[in-house]
């Protein structure tokens, strides 16, 4: 599988701005560099001479349709995965979506959780990035699709909390996180505790790993906390 | 009668029917046997009087008392003793009386015959007047006897009378034959009265079954099944005629059922454009970008536009729904000239001065809501601008149409297409347009129309792709 050095480039068109934006934020957020259109025409334009790795596309557009717009790109020759958003839940529309060439779909209003987790496994199944690819760093390798843990070698069992947040922290190396996100990320968003349930849950971690005080997970005081996997090369 | 107020429909008409019978037929009974015993006593009389009638006219020749100048005179105890007796028989029996209202003769001689009462002196001194059809009845001993009074008179028809003849028969025969026939007539009225019950009832039965169908049908459709109908057998009468008005009924309240759900769909639909903004926001927030402040100002005031978005529609929908029911339209009385002098003003704060025209029409007075008539126009004239070049004028007119004044709104812009032509009025409905869908809610037409329709109007919209649009509605004259 060949590894990208740069980052997985999502083209948006949809021409909601309030929808356009979060999405953007969101999806920058999350590691992905987002190019958005508010109409079918210009999109179309720059899949044409931009190469993409994924086009999510609002089905209600006010030049061209998004399910035109689908068949646009597969006319094109374009292997592209496409994530359709809809407002209609009729079975029909998704079916229709899915005939004009869309890979998959989600329905209005979506969680933006499940948008990313529906990014990940389009960009896996299309191979844009590795199947079920290991997350290697400092010694420590986890693989997300078996969700087993090694540390040099040797097998460590986590909690699903702990699990979450050494995956959070391997896929997004030396970000800072308040513990407030890392709470609503691993417990999320309904969780109604206070953040130093984040403080135990990271010292338990600490432990497991045998890492050695704030090496590989590092304290930012007054803020919160980084995996610095370099450091630790040593 | 609390009592009878509570019991069922059917119970009543079969109790109401009931009475009635009885009474009807406790009538019907009765008369028949008054007209039975006045039958019995008029042929007993008349039987009576034929015997006697030639008895009595033997008698006055045979002892000379015709043409006689004083037959009182001649009237002795044993002449009339003779008569009594001639008068007298098993049934009946005879006395004769003078004048003065003597008794002068008895006609019972053995016991087997009946007594005669004692003469009554006020019938007495009436058959003396010389009327000659006396009958009373009378009471001897506990038996009841029908009494009859004939005046002796020398010949037929002369006004002399010197004596009278009492006639009395017991009635006890006819007591019992008036008895076996009331009995008769009772056995037959019981007879009637349960037959007439028992097929009342079943007859009252079979005519609320289809008022009981009607009864199942309602309590299916309240229970939320709009598809049941009544059957009935016929569409004649008033429960067939209440079936079909009910049926109609229905289709009619299943077809309003069916658009109120329709709006609610589409309306449910168009909110969740915005939640699906507000909520991603949110998430984003939550899931770390609330640690930059930059990123978190952008998407609160992104949800900030997002909010007013919904109110704007929501105060839509409202309007809409309030419109529904005419009582929130305050007519008064306008001039249409004054009204645009006010109006106009304010229109232009929309767009440029020299975009928009208003051709003056007749004088007219029209009965209308000026805030809901300023609503309509807004609408349009935010349609016309957003759909026209910014180079071309946008006219307002009115002319006079009987009872009605029309008003326009005419632009030279895009047009559209029969298609979207023929959905324009549809809420939610946006057609295909360049311009930002995600700012219009697809109500304002709508919203016009229900506007216009509250006050008794009409609009309409033609137009075609290139051609600009032209947006009639009337508005009804002021009535005074």
């Amino acid at each position: 599988m060949m590894e990208r050095d740069t980052k997985i480039k999502i083209l948006l068109i949809e021409d909601d701005p309030v929808i356009t934006e979060f999405l953007r934020t969101g999806l920058k957020y999350e590691g992905y560099d987002v190019v958005s259109f508010d109409n079918g025409i210009q999109g179309l334009d720059s899949l044409n001479r931009n190469e993409f790795d994924l086009v999510i596309l609002d089905i209600v557009l006010p030049d061209i349709d998004g399910f035109e717009i689908c068949r646009r790109i597969r006319a094109m020759g374009q292997e592209v995965p496409i994530l359709m958003l809809t407002v209609k839940k009729e079975i029909s529309d998704r079916v229709k979506g899915l005939d004009s060439g869309a890979d998959d779909y989600l329905t209005k209003p979506f969680s933006f959780e499940e948008l990313v987790a529906r990014i990940r496994a389009l960009l896996r199944r299309s191979g844009r990035i590795g199947q079920g690819k290991m997350l290697n760093a400092a010694g420590v390798v986890l693989d997300p699709s078996t969700r087993h843990v090694r540390i040099h070698g040797r097998n460590i069992e986590l909690t699903p909390t702990e699990f979450g947040l050494l995956e959070l922290f391997m896929r997004h190396p030396y970000r800072v996180f308040t513990r407030e996100t890392l709470l609503n990320r691993v417990l999320g968003y309904d969780f109604d505790g206070g953040t130093n349930v984040i403080d135990v849950h990271i010292s338990h971690l600490r432990k497991k790993l045998g890492d050695r005080p704030a090496r590989l997970i590092r304290t930012v005081y007054g803020v919160g906390y980084s995996f610095q996997p370099g450091d630790d090369a040593t | 009668m609390k009592a009878v107020l509570g019991l069922s429909l059917k119970a009543r008409l079969s109790l109401l029917y009931a009475v009635l019978l009885i009474l009807s037929v406790v009538i019907v009974g009765f008369c028949s046997y008054w007209n039975v015993w006045q039958l019995f006593i008029n042929n007993k009389s008349a039987h009576l009087r034929a015997r006697a009638k030639p008895i009595i006219a033997h008698w006055l020749t045979d002892y000379g008392l015709v043409s006689v100048e004083h037959p009182a005179s001649k009237l002795t105890s044993e002449t009339a003793a003779i008569l009594a007796r001639d008068l007298t028989s098993k049934q009946s029996s005879a006395i004769i009386l003078d004048n003065t209202g003597k008794i002068i003769a008895k006609g019972k001689r053995l016991p087997e015959e009946p007594d005669a009462p004692p003469p009554e002196l006020g019938q007495f001194k009436k058959a003396m007047s010389g009327e000659n059809e006396v009958t009373y009845f009378a009471n001897l001993n506990g038996t009841s006897l029908l009494v009859m009074l004939i005046p002796l008179r020398p010949r037929p028809g002369s006004p002399k009378v010197f004596g009278v003849v009492q006639l009395s028969t017991g009635l006890r025969e006819i007591n019992r034959m008036l008895f076996r026939h009331g009995a008769m007539l009772m056995a037959i009225v019981a007879l009637i009265l349960i037959l007439g019950t028992v097929a009342g009832y079943w007859l009252i039965g079979m005519s609320l079954r289809d008022l009981q169908g009607l009864v199942k049908t309602c309590n299916a459709i309240s229970s939320g099944d709009f598809s049941k109908r009544v059957s009935v057998n016929t569409t004649q009468g008033e429960i067939g005629r209440l079936a079909t008005s009910f049926n109609q009924m229905i289709s009619q309240l299943e077809s309003i059922f069916a658009s109120q759900q329709r709006f609610v769909a589409n309306a449910a639909h168009e909110l969740l454009t915005p939640l699906t903004g507000l909520k991603g926001c949110v998430e984003v927030l939550l899931r770390g970008a609330q640690d930059d402040p930059a990123t978190t100002s952008r998407l609160l005031k992104a949800m900030y536009r997002e909010v007013n978005r919904l109110i704007r529609l929501c105060e839509q929908l409202l309007g809409i729904s309030r419109l529904e029911g005419s009582s929130h339209v305050h007519r008064q009385d306008v001039v249409v000239s004054e009204f645009f002098a006010d109006f106009m003003p304010q229109a232009r704060l929309l767009a440029n001065d020299d975009r928009l025209v208003l051709r003056q029409g007749p004088y007219a007075r029209i009965s209308v809501d000026p805030d809901l008539l300023k609503q309509v126009l807004f609408n349009l004239l935010s349609n016309a601008l957003r759909h026209s070049p910014d180079d071309t004028p946008i006219e307002i007119t009115w002319r006079l149409l009987p009872d009605f004044v029309e008003i326009q709104v005419r632009d030279h812009g895009e047009g559209m297409d029969a298609t979207t032509l023929s959905h324009v009025f549809e809420p939610f409905y946006k057609g295909r347009s360049h311009t930002c869908s995600y700012k219009r809610s697809g109500l304002g037409l709508s919203l016009a129309k229900s506007m216009i329709n509250a006050h008794g109007g009409t609009i309409k919209v033609e137009s075609a792709p290139g051609k600009g649009t032209i947006v009639s509605f009337t508005i009804p004259l002021s009535s005074n």
